[in-house]
């Protein structure tokens, strides 16, 4: 199936590797806040990329609201601005595709540097606009000598004035260097390529949720405050990381936040053969019709969030809730008014907190269970009924060992994610009362950097820690494995 | 139609098997003491497991006053539709509806569009540094940056209080591209390779053939994705945190939750004055209320569940964790 490929490597192709890595840069400067080519004056936010400016002139101007909302500046460097981000982007945009047309035979190649002049002629006319915005702003400051708009010049712009222009002439030179391709009448990419272009856009969304992320671990060494900026200014080194434990508040919640989180996590691993014992006894009813029901109603608290589930909760536990409604009934509550509210106390938090997972989840845990026990050889339980094994002993040496691997497995996958409770379940059973004894580490780096306590760096610190202790137990759980039994989990 | 001789002496053989072992079949009185034992413990926790919603749901559909005095336990007395009707009047409900509406269908649509096509491209021996390519995916599901790094790549990428963040950071999902890559690789690779030969190019091959031959794993991860995004709260949580217009529907239920009483006065408008006159009357309205909603934000799941048990009990979802 593929063809055999008549593309062959020459000046043309090192030369077309200056437009890739100029294109490439071009396309990553859209994405940093630090270099965004139109921060024209001071009142643009030092937190917004290319990119945002480009898709929001309410972001753009999100700074100098009020400013143009008194009407003592003109919005029109703005919108200068914000037409210079556009084009810009969309000559950055030309010019990704073009090196993807890089990839292909001569004739493609040509097509591409075309598109490629295309596309920095675009960028340099963005380019052009945001200098003429640059001087708007300057002309401004003449007319409004009181008010404070100071006119700035981009680091950025000179940058990214620079790679186009590099661009511009290499794909000048690009068009001469190349053969006009006598010898093929039409565009040709080889498939392998091809596969690779159809995957980028798939790829770059992986790496703008889940690698780029990991640029956001550099709040952790300055001294940011929500709507500030990044700079060698608040640059503070390691003092969030010492103050994480120096700090005597801060060290009691961590050691009290950690507490909760493992006695959580301890609770659940100590019970995790819960799944397998209530799939072995399930399969020991012999009812078809009573095994189905059950399996169906023990899956559905799985599939409803946590939201639901406190809702639930609150039916049946709180003050006229269903139980203290029994009570009245049958006589062991005098008056509804002098009820309890179950969900508002702190006794036990940390077995009820266990019993809502295992009711929400063991019937969906068991399934995989269930699969593997209808997997187990049936001719082992005949051979061990003529032997005169009894009922206990067949699930004990026959059952359990045939699901031992998978429960192995799930084991070590709940050891690896220790660290990682999840935040729902914690925040929506989380009050006044319990707060102490309820608070594990998601919910307290959320609640350490959005939900009030607005420190973003040190959440950062603390989430930085559990991502990475969690990657070394995931990669520890997995050695284990391997040495064990000779399988990777991952 | 008569007996062969054949089956006639299976027949005979099999009588005189149950004969010879009959004591393995006869039934202990340990058997029934166990089999009682074992069918009440699961009735009992499927009653917990049902009994809730079912309690929730009766508490909607009865007579209020009724519900104030505590008199709806087991059974709906003075069927009434009117807390569904009075759902109208409680303010933001239905923006948080249409989020959460919209968000499932195209959030769900994108998902399985994807997976199905990046699955397929995976399977491609020939594509450029494959492996390097299935892996940069793959590892994402055993990293994550945290919470706070997160929020702010959002906000450095102009995704807070912004519908989309709904939509595109959900689009690529390694783990249903990893069953679908699995899935696939199971079908006959001669089906594709004729479709080559007479020339189809791999976009053809994947609508024509890849796309019809992977329904059942791709309604699998559809129903899956579906059920996640309606639940969602998390991110509405998180990212939202400026637009309550955007709430998504457990987001706004949750936020009703923490609410005390004054839900009530939201939906007044269709009650009578006299009934809000008192607290109490105020208290027990606002609590139907909050059933009400939870009755709304749980029915599509309940919906969509009968079709999901077809999926879970062949164990297509399970094949990847096993390893």
């Amino acid at each position: 199936m593929a063809k055999v490929s008549k593309v062959e490597r020459g000046v043309g192709d090192y030369v077309y590797w200056i437009i890739r890595l100029m294109a490439v840069v071009a396309a990553v400067f859209a994405f940093l806040p630090a270099i965004n080519p139109i921060r024209i004056n001071d009142k643009i936010d030092e937190n917004i990329a290319l990119f945002t400016s480009a898709f929001s002139y309410d972001s753009l101007v999100s700074k100098a609201g009020l400013l143009l909302r008194r009407g003592t500046v003109s919005n029109i460097s703005f919108v200068v601005a914000y037409i210079a981000s556009i084009i810009m982007m969309i000559g950055i945009v030309i010019l990704v595709i073009s090196i993807c047309f890089s990839l292909g035979n001569v004739l493609m190649k040509r097509f591409g540097a075309s598109v490629a002049l295309i596309g920095s002629g675009i960028g340099i006319v963005g380019a052009m606009v945001s200098f003429i915005a640059n001087h708007l702003v300057k002309l401004q400051k003449f007319e409004h000598p009181e008010v404070d708009l100071n006119a700035t010049m981009p680091m950025g712009l000179i940058l990214i004035t620079i790679a186009f222009a590099v661009i511009f002439i290499t794909a000048i030179a690009l068009r001469f260097i190349l053969p006009s391709g006598a010898d093929e009448d039409e565009m040709y990419m080889e498939p392998k390529y091809k596969l690779f272009l159809m995957f980028l856009p798939f790829g770059a969304l992986a790496f703008l949720f889940c690698y780029l992320p990991l640029w956001g671990w550099r709040y952790a060494f300055f001294d940011y405050q929500a709507g500030g900026t990044l700079s060698m200014d608040n640059f503070v080194g390691g003092k969030w990381f010492t103050y994480l434990f120096q700090n005597a508040a801060t060290r009691s919640d961590v050691f009290r936040v950690m507490r909760n989180t493992l006695i959580m996590s301890f609770l659940g691993i100590l019970t995790s053969w819960l799944p397998m014992v209530f799939a072995i006894f399930l399969t020991e009813a012999k009812s078809e019709g009573f095994r189905r029901f059950v399996q169906i109603f023990t899956t559905i608290p799985n599939f409803i969030s946590w939201v639901l589930v406190y809702a639930l909760a609150l039916s049946i536990f709180d003050t006229t809730g269903f139980i203290n409604q029994l009570r009245v009934m049958i006589g062991s509550l005098d008056n509804i008014d002098n009820a309890p509210n179950y969900l508002m106390s702190s006794s036990g938090i940390w077995f009820k907190m266990w019993a809502w997972g295992t009711w929400k989840g063991i019937g969906w845990s068991a399934i995989i269970y269930i699969a593997g026990i209808s997997g187990i050889d049936q001719q082992l339980y005949e051979a061990a009924t003529v032997d005169g094994a009894g009922r206990f002993q067949k699930m004990w040496h026959i059952t359990v060992p045939g699901l031992l691997p998978t429960f192995f497995v799930l084991l070590l996958m709940s050891v690896a994610a220790i660290l990682s409770n999840g935040l729902d379940q914690y925040l929506v059973f989380q009050n006044a009362v319990n707060a102490k004894t309820i608070k594990v580490l998601d919910l307290y780096v959320y609640e350490l950097g959005l939900g009030g306590g607005g420190s973003i760096p040190l959440s950062t610190v603390v989430g930085m820690f559990k991502s990475i202790i969690s990657v070394i137990l995931l990669f520890g759980a997995n050695a284990l494995s391997k040495a064990l039994r000779g399988e990777s989990i991952i | 139609m008569a007996k062969t001789a054949q089956e006639k002496l299976d027949a005979k053989r099999e009588k005189a098997y149950y004969k010879k072992h009959k004591h393995m079949y006869r039934i202990k009185p340990s058997d029934i003491v166990f089999n009682i034992i074992n069918y009440t413990i699961f009735t009992l926790f499927t009653i917990t497991c049902i009994y809730p919603f079912w309690y929730l749901f009766i508490n909607t559909i009865s007579d209020n006053e009724m519900v104030g005095r505590g008199e709806i336990n087991f059974i709906p007395k003075g069927l009434t539709i009117q807390n569904y009707l009075n759902l109208r009047n409680v303010s933001d409900l239905g923006s948080a509806f249409l989020v959460s509406v919209s968000r499932t269908i195209l959030g769900t649509a994108l998902m399985v569009l994807a997976s199905a096509f990046v699955g397929y491209l995976v399977t491609k021996q020939e594509m450029w540094h494959r492996s390097l390519c299935y892996r940069f995916l793959v590892i994402t599901m055993y990293f994550n940056a945290g919470l706070i790094p997160g929020y702010m790549n959002m906000v450095m990428l102009g995704l807070t209080n912004n519908y989309l963040v709904y939509i595109i950071p959900g689009i690529v999902a390694p783990y249903n591209i990893i069953l679908v890559k699995t899935y696939i690789e199971s079908i006959p690779a001669e089906l594709e390779e004729s479709a080559f030969i007479d020339g189809a190019s791999y976009m053809v091959v994947f609508r024509h053939i890849i796309w019809p031959l992977s329904k059942p794993i791709l309604a699998t991860i559809a129903i899956f994705g579906a059920v996640g995004h309606w639940n969602s709260f998390q991110d509405s949580l998180i990212y939202m945190a400026n637009s309550p217009k955007l709430y998504t529907l457990q987001h706004r239920l949750y936020v009703y939750l923490n609410q005390s009483s004054n839900l009530a006065a939201l939906a007044s408008s269709a009650q009578s004055a006299e009934a809000l006159k008192n607290a109490a009357a105020q208290q027990l309205n606002s609590k139907v209320i909050k059933y009400t909603i939870s009755m709304v934000s749980v029915l599509p799941i309940l919906c969509v569940y009968p079709f999901m048990m077809r999926y879970f009990e062949k164990g297509i979802m399970l094949g990847a964790v096993k390893g």
